[in-house]
Order: C-alpha cells, then sequence, then structure tokens
C-alpha cells in the first residue's frame, strides 16, 4: 500500500471524534464527574496493556483467539462455498434444504455452549461448536445469492464459446459469484471473533475472553478493559486485512468498495 | 480498400453458403404452451456476406439468431454450418450480445475478456498475437489492460466484438449489438465492422430494427415479419463499397432501399 494512499485513506474527523471521547472520558474519570469504583480511566487501561505485555499473558491470549478464529472462520467458508455452490447450481437441493436453512440459521450459536461443553468439556472443540454453525450462514447464504445471481448472459457468453460444465464453474460462475462470495466472508470473519471471543467467556477458559472475564473476576477493570480493547483492535485489523486481500486477489474488487 | 472491391465482385462470393436456415422453426414455452415463435424460416448467408436481419419486435429476431447460434433449439427445420447440421453451439460462430456490460466478465481486464474464447484452445503466444490483433482491429489497442466498467459504452462493444474475433470465426451473429449506443458511436462502429469484414472475410448475420442500419450494412436483407415471424422478403443491395456514411446514405438507391423495406415491413413501423 502506497504511503500517500494509507495517509488520504484514514478518515480524519473520525479519528478526531475518537480521541475527543477518549480525551473526555479521561477527564470525567479523573475530576470526579464519573464515578464507579470499577471504571478505569484510558491512561489505567494504558498501563493495564503494559502490565499484561510486561507478564507475557496477552501474547498467548491473542495467540489463542486468533487460532480459534483462524480454525472455525476457515472450516465455515470452505463449508459455507462448498455448500453454497452446490445449492446454488441445483434448484432440487435448494427445494429441499432452504426450509431447513431458515429454521437453523437464526438460532444463536451460544446456545449450543452447553452442549459442546457436555460432549467436549472445556476445550477448542467447544469452542468451535459455538463458532462455526453461525459463522457458516453468512458466507453460505451469499455464496446461494451469488451462484444464483449469475446473468442468464454469462451463461449464453459460456455456451456460444463452447465451454464444458467444468469451465462454465471455473471460469463465469466463480469469478461472477466472487464479489457477494467475499462479503460474505468478511462479515464471517467479524462474527468468527466475536463468537471466539464468547466461547472462550462461557466455555473454553483460554484466549482473549477468558482474559475479560478471568480479570473481572479478580476485580481488575483495567487489565479488562485492556483484553476489550485488544479485542477491538483485532476486529478491526482483521476486517482491513480480509479488504486487502480481496483488492489483492480481484483487482476489480475496488469498485464494489464504494462507501468503504 | 482492394480487399473491398474483391469482395464486392459476385463471382468471389460463389464458394457456398457459410450458414443455411432450412425451414427453421422453433417453439418456446411460454405460460405452461408451446409458442410458435418463428415459422418456417429459409435463407442462406454467403461467405463474407453481410446479411442484415430487420423487422418489428416481436416478431422472433432474436429466437432466430440464437436457434442459429445453437442456444435454442428447433422444433423442426435444421441449421448448416458449413454444410455441417448443427446441435449445439457450433465451431466456426459467435454471437455478439446486445447488451454489452451483461455479456462482458467484469473481473477480467479487456485483453482478458478478448481471450476468453481462445485461452484454453491456443499456446500463449498464438493468443497474445491474436488478442493484439483482434483488439487492433476494433481500435482498441491502449485499452488492453483497463477494465470494463472503466469504458463507455461503445468500447465496452468493441470489447465484444473483439473477444468473438478473437475466435476467427466463420459467422459472425449480431444481435442488435448498436441498439444501446450514440447515433454518432454508432456510425463509426458500423464503419468499423464493415471494415473488419472486408479485412477477416468473417460472415455477418445482423440483427436490427433499424432499417437505415440494415441498408447501409447489408448485402442482403432479410426481412421477418408476423407473429409467429416469416421471412417476408430478402432484398438484395446493391450499393457500392466501400460504403461512406455520408455519401452511401445520400444515394438515390439507398433511399429507395429504404423505402421499400419500409414498405415491406408495413405502415406504421417507423
Amino acid at each position: 500500500m502506497h504511503k500517500n494512499s494509507f495517509i488520504a485513506r484514514i478518515n480524519w474527523p473520525g479519528t478526531a471524534v475518537f480521541v475527543f471521547v477518549g480525551l473526555a472520558w479521561e477527564a470525567a474519570v479523573r475530576s470526579g464527574l464519573l464515578e464507579y469504583e470499577y471504571l478505569p480511566a484510558p491512561s489505567a487501561i494504558g498501563l493495564g496493556f503494559g502490565e499484561l505485555a510486561s507478564q507475557g499473558i496477552l501474547a498467548p491470549d491473542i495467540a489463542h483467539t486468533l487460532i480459534s478464529v483462524a480454525i472455525g472462520w476457515t472450516v465455515a467458508i470452505v463449508l459455507g462455498i462448498s455448500l453454497g455452490f452446490l445449492l446454488g447450481l441445483s434448484p432440487t437441493a435448494r427445494r429441499y434444504s432452504l426450509a431447513s436453512i431458515e429454521v437453523l440459521r437464526p438460532m444463536p450459536g451460544v446456545a449450543f455452549a452447553p452442549v459442546g461443553l457436555l460432549l467436549f468439556g472445556f476445550s477448542l472443540k467447544t469452542e468451535m461448536v459455538v463458532t462455526i454453525l453461525p459463522v457458516l450462514w453468512p458466507v453460505l447464504v451469499n455464496t446461494i445469492g451469488g451462484v444464483t445471481g449469475v446473468h442468464q448472459r454469462l451463461y449464453d457468453v459460456g455456451r456460444t464459446f463452447r465451454l464444458g460444465r467444468k469451465d462454465t464453474i471455473l471460469r463465469i460462475i466463480l469469478p461472477a459469484a466472487m464479489p457477494p462470495i467475499v462479503v460474505g466472508a468478511r462479515i464471517s470473519l467479524g462474527l468468527a471473533l466475536v463468537l471466539a471471543v464468547v466461547a472462550e467467556m462461557v466455555g473454553n477458559p483460554d484466549g482473549l475472553g477468558y482474559g475479560i472475564v478471568r480479570e473481572q473476576q479478580a476485580l481488575r477493570p483495567d487489565l479488562m478493559f485492556a483484553y476489550i480493547v485488544t479485542v477491538g483492535f483485532i476486529g478491526i485489523a482483521l476486517n482491513a486485512g480480509m479488504l486487502a486481500l480481496a483488492e489483492a486477489l480481484f483487482p476489480s474488487f475496488r469498485q464494489l468498495r464504494g462507501g468503504q | 480498400m482492394s480487399s473491398a472491391e474483391k469482395r464486392s465482385d459476385p463471382s468471389e462470393k460463389a464458394a457456398g453458403p457459410a450458414f443455411e436456415c432450412r425451414s427453421v422453426t422453433v417453439e418456446l414455452l411460454h405460460k405452461f404452451s408451446r409458442k410458435r415463435i418463428i415459422e418456417d424460416i429459409s435463407f442462406l448467408v454467403r461467405s463474407g456476406e453481410f446479411l442484415t436481419i430487420v423487422g418489428p419486435s416481436g416478431t422472433g429476431k432474436t429466437t432466430l439468431l440464437r436457434a442459429m447460434g445453437g442456444l435454442t433449439p428447433t422444433a423442426s427445420g435444421s441449421v448448416l454450418v458449413q454444410g455441417k447440421q448443427l446441435d449445439g453451439p457450433p465451431d466456426d460462430v459467435v454471437i455478439v450480445f446486445q447488451d454489452y456490460s451483461n455479456a462482458l466478465l467484469q473481473w477480467r481486464t479487456v485483453a482478458a475478456n478478448v481471450a476468453f474464447g481462445i485461452e484454453r484452445a491456443l499456446d500463449r503466444r498464438e493468443i497474445e498475437k491474436r488478442v493484439h490483433g483482434a483488439l487492433a482491429l476494433v481500435g482498441l489497442e491502449n485499452n488492453a489492460e483497463d477494465y470494463p466498467w472503466q469504458l463507455s459504452g461503445g468500447m465496452q462493444q468493441r470489447v465484444q466484438i473483439a473477444r468473438a474475433l478473437a475466435l476467427r470465426p466463420a459467422v459472425m451473429l449480431m444481435d442488435e449489438p448498436f441498439a444501446a449506443l450514440d447515433a454518432m458511436t454508432k456510425a463509426s462502429m458500423q464503419d468499423e465492422l464493415l471494415r473488419v469484414r472486408d479485412r477477416t472475410g468473417t460472415s455477418f448475420v445482423f440483427i436490427t430494427h433499424d432499417i437505415e442500419e440494415a441498408v447501409y450494412l447489408g448485402d442482403r436483407i432479410a426481412v421477418l415479419k408476423g407473429s409467429p415471424g416469416r421471412i417476408e422478403q430478402i432484398f438484395e443491395i446493391g450499393l457500392p463499397a466501400p460504403r461512406d456514411q455520408l455519401s452511401t446514405r445520400q444515394l438515390p438507391k439507398f433511399l429507395e432501399y429504404r423505402y421499400a423495406v419500409h414498405q415491406a415491413i408495413g405502415r406504421g413501423y417507423a
């Protein structure tokens, strides 16, 4: 990324609001305007980061959460894209399964945490039980939409150039459906982080989610907030990484960015 | 334009038909019943000929073209490409669609779009050569790395024509390719297409509802009429080549043909 364009892409007014809120929060806590026993000032949260880092527990927690996000998200998009293609290409498969999908889709993944706990105990597997199902939906639904939404004319083009079934899928349908698939994958990635953290809070005592709960129970709100802010930054970084990846893989994806 | 003169020599055309429709009838499923769209269509397309098909909307022009391109099956009759009966899209025939923005692969560059039809069949050097040649024929050499959505409508339609040309087809079927373009772009595209025909010897079947366009471009004009559509009349257009937007359109013969085609289509159709 070109340096100038990076600077140009920073939303300065938005950043200013962010800094202002931080300063106001700091001032309100210090002046006693906001007086809660367990609400730390931003400066205290900053010091909390230092404490966690120096104890060497932040990095392993980040690593754990990132790994469970990576596993959950990868499984979900591989499943979602392949199932999405199957359902998108076969009206019969759609007829049989769309009803089931509509029933399962609104189910909150966290509801499966007790199931995971009973089956797998406090483990990464439990975390996956909570993560994968909800993360599957956006990419699955967007893949179905992307595949069924391929313009009829593109099929005509494939036929007039005498493409076989395999080439039609690989060279027309897959690239034509890619923008909605990437959007679905991006939504899924954000969800994967949320659900991994939730799973760590209720199921698998490890990673950033458990860090938040642990510090809360240890009555260390400064450290707890440091964990929360870490989750936030990881979310931002994952989203930015996903966008950069999409643009690198599909140069024409830029036209979709529009209002980003 | 020596090739143009050569082409207009009738003895050169006697090489046999590039394309033939024999009593073609097409029926499409329409609200649970089969509806006859075109009926008993017979004509030849000579090698290197520019045949235009005109007719009001609803006479099955597009259906006819799709049947010729092997996209729509015929209910009866047969379509022959260089003497061989067609089932499915034939080797040497390619369709250029009216809606270029839907027909182009928006995720590919112009060059990659043009390579689409040949990239699996040829080696890389030949592909590059043909892509370059096709882009040069339509005047887009400098846009090879652009994306279709960065181009104007006329340029996008040129990309689609170049993509078809790269295949070096014997016959190009064009479905109202210039209908969405403004008048000036349309005029320059018409001349470009005639030049392409002169240079490549490709036969063209060109559908339009613009009578002047049909007369200007055509060596012959087939008038499609009625529902189901039938061929009402075929005009042999004896205008001199190369055609010219200004002088050709002012020839008394041009106006005569225009009048005659109007008459054949019937009053009330402008």
